[in-house]
């Protein structure tokens, strides 16, 4: 009972529901632009992802959609001082496990805005997957692999994507 | 009765012949995912449930035009531990009129919760309401 109290549980019908931030993060996330040339909006847009490095996994032109990936080391310094003090702290019991590799992965969608298609939308989430090393508590062995996922909510990666876009397309990028 | 019990385990499980029929829990479950909406342009209403899904926070895996089907999935946050699949697809029904069917995946247990579908075509219908304007 205690031990189920601790862990937050959202319950499914919440995660279908819009929430407060939603529109704060749609903001951040969507741009339009005034062209009705979707298609080149598209090409364009994943042409800026392979110059920043994804490898693009899965398009579908005829709904404006593509998916992009990109592996990177996740090991920062923080971390092995952070892991070293935990060491000493603890004399020497426990070994936390620190991030190792990391996925980091983006949905990008265009769609037009209004009927004539002249002005067309474009939103794209990152989000990134990471993958601990391994790690010892005490006596109990902490085996590698263990990922947590997060969405990626820093504006200036938002701004620096459509600032590429807008170069990449010769249009003006407005927000929402 | 141990010579039964032994004989019992024995005997190959028969094959329920009513494995594949329809129970009246999917008939009812199958009514809470599917919506009929006046929408003519099919393309569009595709479009509109990749955005609210995208707004919801999901990530979109795939997307098939021709069939009219999306995939997406997302994890329960603020715990990383499970994982929510959705499965949409979009069907033109008639000339103006076309049917939205969700389903939703609890790790590897499918929601029967009719809130969670009430939410989400709620959100849709947002989302379809925004590109008509």
């Amino acid at each position: 009972m205690l031990l189920t109290g601790c862990v937050t549980h959202t319950e499914p019908a919440e995660l279908f529901q819009l929430t407060a931030e939603t529109s704060k993060h749609r903001a951040m996330q969507t741009r339009f632009f005034e062209t009705p040339n979707e298609k080149e909006l598209l090409s364009a847009s994943a042409a800026v992802l392979q110059d920043l490095g994804f490898q693009v996994e899965e398009s579908v032109r005829e709904v404006g959609f593509l998916r992009a990936t990109k592996e990177r080391s996740a090991r920062e310094y923080g971390q092995y001082i952070q892991r070293a003090l935990f060491l000493v702290l603890s004399f020497g019991k426990l070994l936390s496990p620190v991030d190792l590799h990391q996925k980091i992965a983006t949905g990008l969608i265009t769609r037009p805005l209004n009927q004539a298609a002249t002005r067309q939308e474009v939103c794209i989430v990152f989000y990134r997957i990471v993958w601990k090393g391994d790690g010892q508590a005490d006596r109990q062995y902490i085996p590698p692999g263990q990922q947590h996922m997060e969405m990626i909510r820093d504006p200036e990666i938002y701004q620096q994507f459509f600032a590429k876009l807008s170069k990449a397309v010769f249009l003006e990028a407005h927000t929402i | 009765m141990v010579a039964s019990l032994l004989l019992y385990g024995c005997s190959t499980p028969q094959t329920p012949q009513d494995l594949l029929a329809p129970t009246d829990a999917q008939l009812k479950i199958r009514s809470i995912q599917t919506r009929t909406f006046d929408v003519k342009d099919r393309n569009a209403a595709l479009r509109g449930v990749i955005a609210s899904l995208q707004d919801l926070g999901f990530i979109i895996e795939r997307a098939n035009e021709p069939l009219g089907l999306v995939t997406a999935a997302r994890f329960a946050e603020p715990n990383y531990y499970d994982v929510i699949s959705v499965t949409v697809t979009v069907r033109q029904d008639t000339k103006d009129r076309l049917t939205i069917r969700a389903n939703a995946i609890y790790n590897n247990k499918p929601i029967d919760d009719p809130k969670v579908y009430q939410n989400f075509f709620a959100s849709l219908e947002r989302s379809l309401f925004l590109t008509k304007e």
